[in-house]
């Protein structure tokens, strides 16, 4: 297998049968895709589509009713391979009556990781998710939001090589969906390579350098956004402080060449944007008032 | 091997803080501390026998429910609320992930253990100290010597199982010869526990005259004492440790005085008890057996959770300590359906009829086979039973003990490679 390969499968397929043994639901149909390492991918698709049976498939808590996948060069049943993986299920489910520092130990623990190390790491991680306010909170104390972060510390405990990422972004707050697209691109520069499976697709357009659709279990495309979403008859421009006149002069120029003019508007931000600016100058003035 | 400790750390950890632990001690002490109110017809021995009674039922009770519904539920529940979902994707072998379990249930069981175990004692000592001024509050270990030898002689009426029926007026006699009588202190009483079935053609009061004979085969001397014996209450007769004169073997000789009369006996009928040990050593391999009934308990709920859900898994584990604690009697059963077959001198047109029943075939494939081959399956509980000895005030042979750790553990021997490999191909969706 090619060394700069993170994840390969070959005909991955994932059947449910029912309780007489026969096929009753194909979750997953012969997907064949290469992640490489030091990428962020992205794994989209509708609801029942099949990512999520894929990571699990990759992480070997399920098992292929045909095909093979390798992760990091190694079989999905090679349990030393997870040393270098880090993992956010969909659903952040712990102990609930441990708290952000017992539950963070407690993995750390399973990661052998001495007890130095883990103090080190955990007081790093719990700052990095922003929870250091409710670290000596039970978790069951804690928001759906709080449990994702935790979810993500969890994930990097063991400074993995590799992040496989359920839905990383849901139950998250703007600001919280920012940071964790920050860490993750964060992560990316530190060379490690990110697979994250979401339906919020405005999320994996941000990070994500290549991306993979699923729809009904199949691969339906993949590639990079640039691949995939680029129009090469279209150019955008984007100008400050144009008068009216001076674009139907452009309107007009462009006409001349023979140019098809498709819209004229005024550029709009996203909502996400917006709520980070409002956010953003609350946290000045507050500091400003102090 | 840290792993193993970190999951066990965890499991436990999740029983405190659940409260689960508190509520199965809580009520095992309510209990426990109940038997002091217990109203009894008797001496101050029958009181404690009461209250030892009650303390291992409890201790039993609650610990084997407390292993059942923690080790039933934890991988389930941990599999439903998704938590094993995320321990599976950590570098740790499943293996570890059911023995870690296995070490944290122990951990909690061993912590009931100690409080029920300890309050017990301190209940029993009580009652003890409170019956000493009146002479019968002694906390009884007694030695118990098994027959060397058993033999009927004479004519035996007939045989039921184990149990062979003999009739007085010289007809019949049982001899039971005993080896290795030794104490630390020679004069100590040499107790004869004589627990027979006892039948009469004459008009039956209830009791019936036995001889006993008592013979030191070593100084030849001679004891002849006659006793009356009951159904229900065992004939009891004591003499002086200085009769055996040094002499480590005795024979007894019994038998009903007069004819008509008739005891049922078997080789554990006669009961012969020299010499005492520590009551609290003895207290204490009473918790190392019924400890190991919990941790096969244990092994059962957490091979049964590795692939039933928690509902069917805690009914299955119920299902199983039950018939486990009946498992004579369903191998009596067994042999009672067995009456329905056919014997074999049988032949001719009742044998045809016999082989063509379709009753007869269904009791025997369908209900008899299966009985009989789960109860030989099926864990027997039996082995754990620690009452009787402190109900009796007998000494627990070490044997006993080890013989129950060693059944437990042979037991784990065999599920724990099943729940491996079932746990290792469970997918964990």
């Amino acid at each position: 297998m090619d060394n700069d390969i993170a994840i390969k499968t070959e005909n991955l397929t994932k059947a449910y049968r029912s309780f007489w043994g026969r096929k009753k639901i194909l979750a997953l149909d012969k997907l064949n895709i290469d992640i490489k390492k030091g990428e962020i991918f992205g794994l989209l698709g509708p609801n029942g589509s099949g990512k999520t049976t894929t990571l699990k498939l990759l992480l070997g808590l399920i098992f292929p009713t045909e095909g093979r996948a390798f992760v990091l060069g190694k079989t999905t049943n090679d349990v030393d391979v997870k040393n270098r993986i880090g993992f956010l299920p969909e659903e952040s489910c712990f102990y609930k009556f441990l708290n952000a520092d017992e539950i963070l130990d407690f993995y750390g623990q399973l990661f052998r990781i001495s007890r130095k190390e883990r103090k080190i790491r955990i007081d790093r991680l719990i700052e990095q998710v922003g929870l250091g306010f409710a670290r000596k909170r039970p978790l069951r104390q804690y928001s759906r939001g709080m449990l994702r972060r935790i979810g993500i510390a969890q994930a990097l405990i063991n400074d993995p090589d590799l992040i496989i990422l359920d839905e990383p972004t849901s139950g998250l707050d703007p600001i919280g969906t920012r940071e964790t697209k920050d860490l993750i691109l964060a992560l990316k520069e530190r060379g490690k390579t990110v697979l994250l499976c979401s339906h919020l697709l405005s999320d994996v357009q941000d990070i994500c350098d290549r991306v993979a659709i699923l729809d009904k279990g199949k691969l339906q495309i993949s590639g990079t956004i640039d691949e995939l979403l680029s129009s090469k008859d279209v150019v955008e421009i984007l100008i400050r402080n144009l008068s009216d006149e001076a674009i139907i002069e452009v309107e007009t120029f462009i006409k001349e060449k023979h140019g098809e003019v498709i819209s004229v508007k005024n550029s709009s931000g996203t909502l996400e944007g917006l709520f980070l600016k409002i956010n953003a100058a609350n946290i000045s003035n507050s500091k400003t008032d102090v | 091997m840290q792993q193993i400790l970190v999951i066990a750390k965890q499991t436990f950890k999740e029983a405190v803080r659940n409260k689960i632990l508190f509520v199965f001690i809580t009520l095992g002490l309510i209990t426990i501390c109940c038997s002091v109110f217990m109203p009894v017809v008797g001496d101050g021995r029958e009181k404690i026998k009461i209250v030892e009674s009650m303390c291992f039922r409890s201790i039993t009770f609650f610990g084997t429910l407390a292993a059942i519904l923690l080790s039933a539920s934890s991988i389930p529940t941990d599999i439903e609320n998704r938590v094993l979902c995320t321990i599976t994707t950590k570098p740790v072998q499943r293996t570890n992930i059911i023995f870690g379990k296995i070490v944290g249930f122990m951990y909690i069981i061993g912590v009931l253990l100690i409080i029920m175990g300890g309050a017990s004692y301190a209940l029993i000592k009580f009652t003890a100290l409170k019956h000493s001024a009146q002479g019968n509050g002694n906390l009884l270990a007694r030695e118990k010597i098994d027959p060397h030898t058993f033999q009927i002689t004479g004519e035996s009426v007939r045989k039921m199982g184990n149990v062979s029926w003999i009739e007085g007026g010289g007809k019949g006699t049982s001899v039971w010869k005993f080896k290795g009588l030794h104490s630390k202190n020679r004069n100590d009483d040499l107790e004869i526990e004589a627990d027979f079935l006892v039948e009469s053609k004459k008009r039956f009061t209830g009791k019936i005259p036995i001889n006993i004979k008592i013979i030191n085969p070593y100084s030849a001397k001679v004891l002849t004492e006659s006793i009356e014996v009951s159904r229900n209450k065992p004939g009891l007769l004591k003499i002086g440790g200085e009769f055996l004169g040094g002499s480590e073997e005795l024979t007894i000789v019994v038998s009903p005085v007069n004819t008509g009369d008739f005891i049922g006996i078997s080789p554990d009928s006669l009961r012969v008890f020299f010499g005492s040990k520590s009551f609290e050593y003895n207290f204490l391999k009473g918790l190392t057996i019924i400890s190991s009934q919990f941790l096969l308990m244990v092994i059962i709920a957490v091979l049964g959770s590795t692939f039933l859900s928690l509902p069917v898994n805690i009914l299955f584990c119920l299902f199983i300590f039950f018939c486990g604690n009946i498992t004579d009697f369903m191998r009596d059963l067994s042999t009672v359906i067995n009456v329905f077959e056919m014997h074999d001198h049988e032949h001719g047109i009742s044998a045809v009829l016999k082989k063509t029943n379709v009753f007869v075939t269904f009791l025997d494939y369908v209900i008899r086979k299966p009985i009989f081959l789960l109860s030989y399956i099926l864990p027997d509980f039996k082995n754990f039973s620690v009452g009787k000895y402190f109900v009796d005030g007998i000494n627990i042979p070490c044997k006993t003990v080890f013989m129950s750790f060693g059944y437990a553990v042979l037991y784990a021997f065999f599920c724990l490679p099943i729940s491996f490999v079932v746990f290792k191909r469970r997918e964990i969706a």
